[in-house]
């Protein structure tokens, strides 16, 4: 028989052999065996059983009004979307191009530490702070790039002091960050960025003859893991504040295999979480492919062995998250919106971050600025010395770049069952498959972010309490 | 030329034809494909019949032969285009919407 009630819109595709998995537009999902699936869109589900009662609340059919209905999802929607209320919040400052380090997959195409010709001027610095404030963000966050800018921590200081100067009188919420290797800070420099607020970001690649592998020192004399932990220990000890040094790590295939060794590495120093991260084809992880990347598949290979390593540091009574995998989870489990400049929907190139080079010029996304060294401007929107805010950040180039990047609207992701979790990378797109819009068979990024998904819908779908109050524990 | 089937006809001058069913590709969707390959090739577009449009694709370098890789690689292109089209027609309203809530800060 056919019963009355209303199907909203869903998407759907095979999870299993048995089973199929629907999601619908605001992140609620499920699974549903196959001839349950076929009762369902055919009409021929009872809508007093527990099944339709199941479907009915995360609002993929009704039957009530529609019109409710839609009200409710159209509230969702909204909260999943608030990031895009404040506009660009992150701004990503390069004082210098100078580095000490030479990483084998350097996305910067750093400076000698003597070569000053990629140096920010004074006046540089002031019109990158006036334009940062332009914007109309209540939250502005200034992260500091390089190179490593504690090379030139004379204009690190020079543009957080002209911030402060700034926020006098625009009274915004400003934090600071700088990305650097630990190994050129001294006790001076972490008092002056403990009182200035100004957290530390640094990347740890694992156990010491993988750091030193992916990330040696231009001065081979020095040890560069060594000094990275001599001075982690300096930093919270100043700080007095464990968690005020965060560490990032990059997959180079000499990491492969080691994601365990990885994992105990960051724990021996006191890091309670790890964003396991494949290698960004950009820079040097371009030009020398062959010596650092490797197959997708492997990654994910390693990223799966390496997730359930940490769940099962969990069990154990250790707290360890997996960035990655918290950040997913907290779309797939929550109704809350979640900002990741690189996997959100529309991009967040240039309307959640915006990278300011040493000269000036402006570019969505640090790949831009790679491109830029080629002779293609395609991701710069203007430079500070002589574009207006609105020029660079409210004309046609920013415009067309966003409209690109919704994946509701992107071939391969408007019908994903995935795509509620998911987001689009234009500048990846660009800088890999040759157009903004790119081709999802062959993306490699697609073929990650959906495996990994999937294995965390595995395990959501397994239910095994205790990873279940791991995976809450993580996102809280 | 041998191994790909329909509907692909070689022509002189190491160029070759497909014959696009306009049944499935719409005519936005086919010159966006061609559009792709003039970089390499010189690229003629004409309706057969109401249902039919014929695509000529000669390589510029007058030495080059082209391959039965690049006549597949020309359908699947097809495909991709013929998606886009698609997305934009039934997703495109509320891509708009969506974008312009991303500028409405700026836009105040």
């Amino acid at each position: 028989m056919m019963y009355e009630y209303n199907i909203l819109p869903f998407r759907f595709d095979h999870f299993n052999e048995e089973e199929y998995l629907l999601t619908n537009d605001v992140g609620e999902f499920l699974f549903m065996k196959n001839e349950d699936f076929e009762k369902f869109v055919n009409h021929d589900l009872d809508p007093k059983s527990d099944l339709f009662m199941d479907i009915a609340s995360k609002q993929i059919a009704t039957t009530d009004k529609v019109e409710e209905v839609v009200k409710m999802l159209a509230t969702k929607f909204r909260t999943k979307k608030s990031i895009l209320r404040d506009f660009t919040s992150l701004h990503m400052v390069v004082p210098t191009l100078r580095c000490n380090s030479s990483c084998i997959y350097c996305q910067a195409k750093r400076h000698e530490s003597s070569d000053h010709s990629a140096d920010m001027t004074k006046k540089t610095a002031k019109n990158i702070v006036k334009c940062i404030f332009e914007g109309p963000s209540p939250y502005i966050k200034i992260e500091f790039q390089g190179g490593d800018p504690s090379v030139d921590f004379e204009m690190v200081k020079y543009i957080i002091e002209e911030a402060e100067w700034q926020n006098l009188f625009k009274k915004r919420e400003l934090g600071f960050v700088i990305c650097t290797n630990l190994t050129l800070l001294t006790p001076e420099m972490v008092k002056y960025l403990k009182k200035h607020k100004c957290d530390i970001s640094t990347s740890l690649d694992g156990p010491k003859d993988l750091h030193d592998t992916n990330r040696p020192l231009q001065d081979k004399s020095l040890d560069h893991h060594e000094i990275f932990e001599k001075n982690v220990r300096m930093v919270r000890d100043i700080w007095g504040d464990a968690d005020c040094v965060s560490a990032l790590m990059t997959t180079s295939k000499y990491s492969l295999g080691r994601y365990k060794e990885i994992i105990d590495e960051y724990i021996r120093l006191g890091f309670n979480n790890i964003f396991l991260r494949s290698l960004n084809p950009y820079g040097f992880a371009k030009e020398y492919k062959d010596k650092v990347s490797y197959p997708i598949e492997e990654f994910i290979k390693n990223f799966k062995e390496g997730l359930d390593y940490i769940i099962e540091i969990n069990k154990n009574g250790e707290f360890f998250v997996e960035g990655f995998a918290a950040l997913l989870l907290k779309r797939i489990l929550t109704p809350f919106a979640t900002g990741f400049v690189d996997l959100q929907s529309p991009a967040g190139v240039g309307i959640a971050g915006a990278i300011y080079d040493y000269d000036g010029s402006v570019y969505v996304a640090d790949e831009g600025r790679m491109l830029a060294r080629f002779k293609n401007y395609y991701f710069k929107l203007g430079n500070v010395n002589e574009n207006t805010f609105q020029e660079m950040f409210n004309g046609k180039q920013l415009h067309e770049i966003i409209k690109n990047s919704c994946n509701e609207c992107l071939p391969g992701c408007a019908d994903c069952v995935f795509q509620p979790y998911c987001g689009a990378d234009p500048v990846r797109n660009y800088s890999v498959q040759g157009d903004v819009v790119g081709h999802r068979p062959t993306n490699e990024m697609c073929i990650k972010t959906k495996a990994i998904i999937r294995y965390l819908m595995e395990k959501l779908h397994e239910g095994d309490p205790e990873t279940i109050k791991i995976f809450w524990s993580w996102i809280k | 030329m041998k191994d790909f089937k329909i509907p692909v006809t070689e022509v002189g001058n190491g160029g070759f034809q497909v014959s696009v069913d306009l049944n499935i590709y719409s005519v936005d969707a086919v010159t966006a494909t061609c559009y792709k390959y003039t970089d390499k090739f010189y690229v003629h577009q004409q309706t057969a019949d109401e249902k039919t449009m014929n695509i000529i694709l000669e390589a510029k370098d007058s030495n080059a032969t082209v391959s039965s890789e690049t006549v597949k690689q020309f359908c699947n292109d097809l495909i991709d285009q013929q998606v886009r089209v698609l997305v934009n027609r039934d997703f495109g309203h509320i891509r708009d919407l969506i974008v312009e809530e991303a500028f409405k800060p700026v836009n105040k």
